[in-house]
């Protein structure tokens, strides 16, 4: 499934490293102050792209969802479970840093007129039920379908979740994302992009990762499975017959 | 939305960005714990395959203790499978 | 097109008989409106407030319906009849789904007077709320139907669905009270913007709807 290629997992992994670190060294040594917020700003460097890499993430899974549901291959569906998973946990990132610069700029823990933040707690707890939904679905073959179609629905909720937010919010308050991002100069739009690649390789690097591990588990069980099918019938229990090694895979 | 200053506002980017490394690091941990758990389960189908290789005679009171040990093993990865969804082909 | 009159009439007949889901519904929300009412500490509502009971009440109370909504399929094995006979398995999804608006709306047709005379003090605003509400339970409809369907088949039900449902339909609380809330307001109906989240509604719709008739195939295979 892996060809040890470019886009190798160590290989990711070390671009990853240089586009973040590089990007954070950017941040405190070369993007300016912001004229408004002052140094808070430099929070900006770390919500944005988790928040952007977390939506992508959403989308993704989406996309391997649909193309589950049409070959009705498997691992389009691990594919979809592990973006999943990993856009939660930057989802949870999101949030606390998302929290914390309220914290410092508004003196509260969450503010409710920030539309992006507001937008992002709702898929966040729509995805959150992901787990429960596969968890209560006991039928593997169903488990992984139903997981798809609901992965297809929150992927096409999250445009709409977002566009209604933001009329509700932009009747109160201006959004405060664009005054702090309006007039950007070139230095700040450098160390952004820097930082999003980077956010975005990690989140490739993390996904691989991830596979890998459940890739290594599920060949893992299928050895066992192939020794102990090899086995002379020594437990009397044992109702498979002798068969080649390759039995019992998948 | 007046500025902090530099003081204050810097124990808030701290922190933000050390929650970040926080979650980066808790991650390594759990992907370490299973590696080390991919590792053990390796270690044990390596003296399977040697006990098998070997058509060890002796194997056969030893055979069924590690069919029932696999048993178990195998009941506890189903039960996993079947949540987890692990069907690659190789 | 006739199979789904034919299932369409008959979940109709048997709800008409064994009243599941409709009657709960109203009381829920007849209930809701006195928790509303003392949680809230008011005795009269208008605007924003007015626009927030009514529709969490209706949310809410489309949670009940959504829950029941494939429960007969599942045990006398309409699904397996569905597809078998030589019928496009759409039509059942469109027929639950127009079911469960005409339980809605059916809902809203008693809770609407109700929620008036507990609390408005001019009534000029709830026709056209109601006609906010139908859009509204077009899209509650849409993605009822889909999470119905894949609760069903789940072990604890009454958890996931809800879990599900209620996120889903964030922007359809937004856009409808959004709506609601001019027409609400004390002095009269204003339709200054309401256009706006109708557009929002119907957006909904279309999406959701359309995803559902893009899936549906799926959520009926063994």
């Amino acid at each position: 499934m892996f060809r040890v290629s470019l886009l190798s997992l160590r290989n990711l992994a070390l671009a990853s490293v240089a586009l973040l670190v590089g990007g954070f060294a950017l941040v405190f040594f070369y993007a300016p102050n912001d004229a408004d917020q002052g140094f808070i700003q430099k929070i900006f460097y770390l919500h944005v792209p988790l928040a952007l890499c977390a939506l992508g993430g959403f989308i993704a899974a989406a996309v391997h969802a649909i193309r589950h549901l049409r070959s009705g291959d498997p691992v389009h569906d691990a594919r979809a479970y592990v973006s999943i998973h990993i856009s939660i946990i930057f989802g949870l990132a999101v949030l606390v840093t998302g929290s914390i610069w309220a914290r410092a700029s508004w003196g509260k823990w969450w503010v409710w007129d920030e539309p992006t933040l507001v937008s992002f707690l709702i898929v966040f707890l729509l995805y959150a039920t992901y787990y429960p939904l596969r968890f209560a679905i006991e039928d593997r073959d169903r488990q992984a379908r139903y997981a798809s179609v609901f992965a297809i629905t929150a992927g096409a909720f999250v445009p709409l979740n977002f566009i209604a937010v933001r009329m509700a919010e932009s009747l109160v308050h201006p959004r405060t994302f664009a005054t702090a991002e309006g007039g950007m100069p070139g230095e700040m739009w450098l160390t952004f992009a820097v930082a999003i690649a980077g956010m975005a390789l990690l989140w490739v690097t993390l996904v691989r990762f991830e596979l890998m591990a459940k890739s290594a588990r599920a060949r893992i069980s299928r050895v066992r499975r192939a020794l102990d099918a090899e086995a002379p019938s020594a437990a009397p229990s044992r109702i498979a017959p002798a068969v080649p090694s390759r039995a019992g895979a998948g | 939305m007046p500025a902090l200053p530099l003081d204050e506002a810097g124990k808030y980017v701290a922190a933000a960005y050390l929650v970040f490394l926080a979650l980066v690091l808790v991650y390594v941990a759990i992907m370490a714990a299973r590696l080390a758990r991919i590792d053990r389960e390796l270690g044990e189908l390596a003296e399977l395959a040697d006990e098998r290789a070997g058509r060890n005679p002796v194997a056969a009171d030893a055979g069924a203790e590690q069919d029932a040990r696999g048993g178990a093993e195998r009941q506890g990865l189903e039960r996993e499978r079947s949540t987890r969804q692990e069907v690659f082909r190789g | 097109m006739s199979a789904f009159r034919v299932i369409l009439a008959k979940d109709l007949r048997v709800e008409l008989r064994t009243l599941q889901s409709v009657p709960a519904m109203a009381l829920f929300a007849l209930t809701a409106f006195v928790l509303f009412r003392f949680g809230l500490d008011r005795e009269s509502l208008d605007g924003s407030l007015a626009a927030g009971v009514i529709l969490a009440t209706v949310l809410f109370a489309a949670i009940l319906a959504v829950n029941r909504l494939f429960v007969a399929e599942r045990e006398e094995g309409g699904f397996d009849a569905i597809r078998l006979a030589p019928v496009d398995p759409a039509a059942l999804f469109a027929a639950k789904a127009v079911a469960l608006v005409a339980y809605l709306v059916v809902l809203e047709a008693i809770a609407l007077p109700a929620f008036g005379f507990l609390f408005l003090d001019d009534w000029a605003g709830l026709l056209p709320l109601a006609g906010v509400l139908l859009l509204a339970d077009a899209g509650i409809a849409a993605v009822g139907v889909l999470v119905s369907a894949i609760g069903v088949h789940s072990r604890a039900r009454e958890l996931i669905v809800p879990l599900l449902l209620l996120p889903l339909l964030v922007p359809v609380m937004i856009a409808a009270a959004g709506a609601a809330e001019p027409l609400l307001a004390a002095g009269g109906p204003d339709y200054d913007g309401v256009g706006r989240w109708i557009a929002m509604l119907a957006l909904y719709d279309a999406v959701f709807l359309a995803i559902g008739y893009a899936v549906y195939d799926f959520l009926l295979e063994d």
